[in-house]
């Protein structure tokens, strides 16, 4: 899809680009949505997933210790790396060569190596593919989380579920299309940049959700429902009467629906987050009654209940703040890793075998990962800390139309850099697109003189990823 | 042996282009590079093409240097990022030197190679490109709808359609529209009542207010990506950002004529007379965001340059040349040369910084800004001399070693040496500070704490680094080396900087750029002022002017309107009046189902256009209904209170927001604080401009979340029992005064009876808060008239 081009648009097109609305439709059809900025749309091509999962694990996961089995490291642990590769980030002391604390077995039928971190989603090996060849360009989390996000490491370029949401539109407009949610600790660094509509239309953007209380900002409203009620049934009086003697502005009739919609928003997301009629057995599935995994457990349990009301792209982040409250294992990479793994582990496999048991798995595309990976070697001596590793690191996709129980690429012997079938950040983009059925060469927006892309001037699919 | 064998052939003759070197680019190139395809637009068997380049837009071969010539340097390929061919084996050692010697002899190709010369590129015919001459005025039928020359040539072009212009709006309606217009405020309930239907009184006087350039600040602020912060993990408070802001406003109430307005933004320091205000205004090249943490240090520097180099090409001319940063523009007659040639221009700024903590520096004129810094000279120099003397004296209790170690340069420290430093550093700053050669420096500090202070970038010599086309974009793989130039495809002369302490590049840019051989910046601004007047500009693509922008209906009235403008000093205020005074101003928004189906867009300008208030507007009329805007004008960022939950996505929520109260908060939008990476929840619902970089118009929406803000949310929750009790207090108890009194103060008219009786059916049931609520999220509250 081709935004239009500021020359060649009408203001009809316009307005049906930026209004929220339906152009040109009148108060007849006030449930009509077609034309409307987030109406449903075609993929590309013929695709089995509609919507898509992105477990963000803030702070850049350790590739060597979950899913890059090194058995050379161990063999090599405690000598100093001498390699040609610039270890760890903005002047970190490098110490030694530091292998994994955590035992390696192969999973499934597939034989998928992942080690012990993850004995829940483990379980499911078979249905994950991972890349153990990503690579990026920063080092640094901010530039890092940016490239992750939205294809480049400078701020302001629409975010992947951003692109996805201008792309397929949404099923449910009761709902936020694009739904974030974040780590009770904090946003990732950058904060909204991370789930931006940059340049396009504010509707794109990501909305904050929020896992208790009201999900949304101002979705209370502040009097009783039959007051709010009585109110705007008056502003929509007031204004369909307004409306009279401006019939072909469909910019102010949109405003009217939005209203509205908003209305019933108050009512969707609100059930959405109420897991209190859920049954004792799926709590204690997704850990909702443990305190460690709690939070990441409501989060996973809300992201199934999203996905079945037709939301098109949900990104959960796990780790907020700074360094050890994130993955950004600095000081101690083991107990950090064993804490967030612990987090998210078991609520992960909860939502994976919900989905399955649902048969949402065949709509839906899973993917988990960082900004990064970690080096290979401790960062200063003596301490089990690791530094940023850009050069080579881990990341998953699993469900729909995804190929699962293999590995594709691989690091250098020790776990350093992506040296075979390497995935930069940008095919990954455009392998989650493709995956969604849009093509990222031709999901481009207009803007300042250039069809902008998710991708930029890269990316290729990577298409051992696809069943 | 090898080697003697080259020094051989470098004696040799010349080879000869059909036998020697056509075959062999035939085997290695042509493939990629020939008649058939040319990957990067390169075509190597034509000696113009070759000069040329291809999309890098630097010559694939310098004739008589070989050293010097891309093509040279792709093939040895001793940099692993510039390697041709890309497959089977590199060109061996005798072939590399058979092109270097045909190269060092001038590359020379047989007559009949370019069968096609290259014609010249119809691209420069493009109407933009042309000096504005202003064409005559044309004639109309209904000479009586003409009160100016705007209007002759917007009824022209309709009655060649047959045509008629709408009828004019009723005279308030018309006042609301100018007031939102030039103001962003609703007029006061005496101010609609001291209204005898005069518009043009009513302009000068709105144009006078304060209030004017609080509202097209922003318009400003927009294209130069203003925020108060830098972006990215820290996302700092830019230091004393905040004045650049409110230079721009008292610019435009002093109607600060734009040419100067522009020469004062670009090179304000190169000024004979530069103040503080002109050094103040050239915080424009600082107020993108930049990471202080890059990811690649080398390469940072260029993105920095490039914002500014793709801001001012696009706010002031109307050119994407930031797309030719890494290969000539894809569409427009733009080349990388032009590029880096403006890149020369602008490369000896620096960013004053202590590592990460970006730092401001003194304003005023010459001489106090020359005293400033020699108070700073001098705090150093006596700091540096009391270190020395300290370490060589006796007083000191740290140890020898420890002294001498300090004493030695930083970089011949032996490894002993270093820890020394290392584990003494405090004891010896403690020392330090206690000396009492601070107490002199205090005072002086004490006086130049005295002069003010602003955020700009600093020129610091008279000779900024030599700039050269980076090949693909790339910081380290250098080509050609450029001087400071202006685009040429719209720049015939070269600039002839004067320099002084500084380059005085930038001046010279800036005089050319606002002198009459540029043909852009005056009908880009002119442009950007009718868009802000009418929503639309007459080319809808307001930053982009080249072959890829819109092409305008009415070009004749664009170049018209420039001229007049450069005529009349580039006055703002004088254009403002002219478009004011304007019956194609004053139509009516009605519409027309005949010309709608025609001419959808209103390119013709039938009628006047639809908008909705943009943030800032609908904020602060908000708060001018309710009665509780602040009117204080400029000074330091305001914080308004947020949603709290709005600060569970940043990472620190904690510390990153503190709220003034609510009266200290209540001033108009433009001064509220532009936090990048938090922006204020309800000004970004209602599509605030993005910031990352220029931005030439709003967008406009109406989704849910929106709705749920303003229907919902703390502030106009708050505005609407302010508003409701302003009424009480104003139009007593009666429930129809009540509703008058609303819709007077938020929409200058009186309800209608079917609208008097909806309202005073809801009174019945309901409070007048909530009525106040309703009335504040009415469709005709957040549209002009």
């Amino acid at each position: 899809m081709n935004s239009p081009t500021p020359t060649k648009r009408s203001r009809r097109d316009f307005v049906w680009q930026t209004g929220g609305g339906f152009a040109g439709l009148a108060l007849m059809d006030l449930e009509a949505r077609a034309g409307s900025l987030l109406a449903a749309r075609k993929p590309h091509f013929p695709a089995k997933a509609k919507r898509a999962v992105f477990l963000f694990m803030n702070g850049g996961p350790s590739q060597i210790d979950t899913f890059d089995y090194k058995p050379e490291l161990t063999q090599r642990n405690g000598q100093t790396y001498k390699g040609p590769l610039a270890v760890g980030s903005n002047n970190r002391p490098v110490g030694y060569l530091m292998q994994s604390p955590f035992e390696f077995r192969r999973r499934g039928q597939s034989g998928l190596w992942v080690s012990d971190l993850f004995p829940h989603t483990s379980k499911f090996a078979d249905d994950l593919c991972v890349i153990r060849s990503m690579y990026t360009d920063t080092a640094a989390h901010a530039s890092g989380c940016l490239q992750m996000n939205t294809g480049s490491i400078f701020i302001g370029k629409p975010s992947m579920g951003a692109w996805t949401t201008y792309g397929l539109g949404t099923d449910n407009e009761s709902l936020p299309a694009f739904v974030v949610m974040t780590d009770p600790r904090g946003g990732p660094i950058g904060s909204a940049s991370n789930w931006t509509a940059g340049f396009m239309p504010a509707a794109y953007q990501g909305t904050l959700f929020r896992s208790g209380g009201a999900p949304l900002l101002d979705l209370k409203a502040p009097v009783d429902d039959a007051t709010q009620r009585r109110s705007l049934g008056l502003l929509k009086e007031l204004n369909e009467q307004h409306l009279i003697d401006h019939k072909d502005e469909s910019e102010l009739a949109a405003r009217i629906q939005s209203y509205e919609l908003a209305y019933r928003m108050q009512t969707e997301a609100l059930g959405i987050v109420d897991l209190d009629r859920e049954t004792p057995e799926t709590r204690a599935r997704y850990g909702i009654d443990a305190k460690l995994t709690a939070d990441f457990g409501r989060k996973c349990l809300i992201t199934r209940r999203l996905l079945e009301k037709g939301v098109r792209f949900v990104q959960l982040y796990s780790g907020g703040g700074h360094i050890e409250d994130t993955w950004d294992g600095h000081e101690d990479c083991i107990t950090n890793h064993r804490l967030h793994a612990g987090e998210t582990d078991k609520p992960i496999a909860a939502l994976i075998e919900d989905l399955k048991a649902g048969g949402l798995w065949d709509e839906t595309v899973l993917l988990w990962g960082g900004e990064f990976g970690r080096t290979p070697t401790s960062e200063g001596i003596g301490k089990p800390g690791r530094d940023h590793d850009w050069h080579g690191f881990s990341m998953w996709l699993a469900g729909a139309g995804v190929k699962g129980g293999q590995a594709i690429g691989a690091t250098d012997d020790l776990g350093f850099a992506a040296v075979e079938d390497r995935v930069h950040v940008s095919d990954l983009h455009a392998t989650l697109l493709h995956l969604l059925g849009l093509d990222h060469t031709k999901l481009t927006w207009f803007h300042q003189g250039l069809n902008q892309r998710l991708t930029g001037v890269r990316g290729e699919v990577v298409r051992k990823v696809l069943a | 042996m090898a080697s003697a064998f080259l020094f051989l052939l470098a004696f040799a003759a010349p080879p000869d282009f059909d036998r020697e070197i056509r075959p062999l680019l035939a085997r290695r190139c042509l493939a990629c590079h020939g008649p058939t395809m040319q990957k990067s637009h390169l075509r190597l068997d034509q000696r113009a093409s070759v000069l040329k380049g291809g999309e890098s837009g630097v010559p694939a071969v310098e004739p008589g240097r070989s050293a010097a010539s891309l093509l040279v340097r792709y093939v040895e390929g001793t940099d692993p990022k510039f390697v041709m061919p890309p497959q089977g084996p590199r060109l061996t050692a005798v072939e590399v030197d058979l092109l270097k010697r045909w190269i060092d002899a001038g590359a020379p190709y047989p007559a009949n190679a370019d069968a096609s010369p290259a014609a010249p590129d119809p691209r420069r015919a493009h109407w933009a490109f042309q000096s504005v001459r202003q064409p005559a005025v044309p004639g109309v039928k209904d000479k009586s709808w003409v009160r100016t020359p705007i209007d002759a040539f917007v009824l022209a072009k309709l009655e060649a359609r047959g045509w008629r212009p709408n009828p004019p709006a009723a005279p308030a309606q018309l006042q609301r529209r100018m007031y939102f217009d030039i103001t962003g405020l609703p007029p006061s309930l005496p101010e609609q009542r001291a209204f005898r239907g005069d518009l043009d009184a009513e302009a000068a006087r709105l144009l006078a207010s304060p209030a004017y350039g609080e509202r097209w600040a922003r318009h400003w602020l927009d294209l130069v990506r203003y925020a108060d912060t830098n972006a990215y993990e820290r996302d700092a408070l830019k230091p004393q950002v905040w004045k650049y802001r409110d230079w721009v406003i008292r610019a435009l109430n002093e109607d600060k004529p734009f040419d100067r307005f522009a020469i004062e933004q670009l090179a304000g320091d190169e000024l004979p007379d530069s103040d503080a205000g002109t050094l103040l205004a050239t915080g424009y090249h600082r107020l993108g965001p930049w990471d202080d943490e890059p990811a690649n240090p080398e390469e940072d520097r260029f993105d920095q340059l490039d914002d500014i180099i793709s801001t001012t090409s696009q706010a002031f001319l109307g050119l994407t040349l930031g797309c030719a940063r890494c290969h000539n523009h894809k569409f427009e007659p733009l080349l990388t040369r032009d590029y880096y040639s403006m890149l020369a221009v602008f490369n000896g700024l620096e960013r004053p910084r202590k590592d990460r903590t970006e730092l401001d520096s003194p304003i005023g004129p010459r001489a106090v800004v020359g005293r400033a810094a020699a108070m700073e000279t001098r705090i150093d120099t006596l700091r540096a001399g009391f270190r020395l003397q300290w370490l060589r004296g006796s007083e000191s209790k740290l140890p020898a070693a420890a002294r001498e170690a300090f004493l030695t340069p930083g970089n011949m420290r032996t490894e002993e040496q270093r820890k020394l430093v290392k584990d003494n550093q405090k004891t010896l700053d403690a020392e330090l500070k206690a000396a009492p050669v601070e107490t002199e420096i205090a005072a002086i500090r004490d006086e130049l704490e005295q002069t003010p202070r602003g955020y700009f970038m600093v020129e610091r010599s008279a000779v900024p680094p030599k700039t050269h086309i980076l090949i693909r974009g790339k910081a380290g793989a250098l080509g050609p080396g450029v001087e400071p130039a202006a685009p040429e495809i719209v720049a015939a002369k070269p600039l002839r900087p004067e320099a002084g302490s500084t380059s005085g590049r930038r001046l010279a840019f800036a005089k050319w750029m606002t002198s009459r051989e540029n043909p852009l910046t005056a009908r880009v601004i002119v442009n950007r002022v009718w868009q802000w007047h009418f929503g639309e500009g007459l080319v809808r693509t307001p930053s982009d002017f080249g072959v890829m922008g819109d092409k305008p209906e009415h070009p004749e009235l664009l170049d018209w309107l420039a001229a007049w403008f450069m005529d009349n000093g580039w006055s703002l205020k004088k254009l403002h009046t002219l478009i004011l005074s304007s019956n194609t101003y004053r139509m009516a928004k009605t519409s027309n189902a005949e010309y709608a189906a025609a001419d959808p867009e209103n390119r013709l300008w039938w009628r006047f256009p639809y908008r909705r208030l943009e943030a800032e507007a609908l904020l602060d009329s908000t708060l001018a209904v309710s009665g509780q805007l602040n009117r204080e004008l400029y000074g330091p960022q305001v914080w308004p209170a947020i949603q709290k939950e709005a600060l569970e996505g940043s990472s620190d929520p904690g510390k990153i927001w503190q709220p003034f109260d609510e009266k200290k908060a209540s001033r108009r939008a433009i001064y509220y604080i532009v936090k990048r990476s938090l922006m204020v929840p309800l000004m970004e619902a209602l599509d605030f401009c993005d910031t990352a970089r220029t931005s030439a118009r709003r967008l406009n929406t109406a989704v849910a979340p929106q709705a749920l803000q303003l229907f919902n949310g703390g502030f106009v929750n708050r505005q609407a029992s302010h508003f409701a009790a302003r009424i009480r207090s104003e139009a007593g108890a009666d429930p129809a005064a009540q509703v008058r009194h609303a819709w007077q103060l938020a929409l200058a008219r009186e309800p209608n009876a079917a609208e008097t009786g909806k309202m005073l059916a809801f009174l019945r049931g309901s409070s007048l808060e909530e009525l106040a609520r309703v009335v504040l999220n009415l469709n005709e509250f957040a549209y002009t008239n």
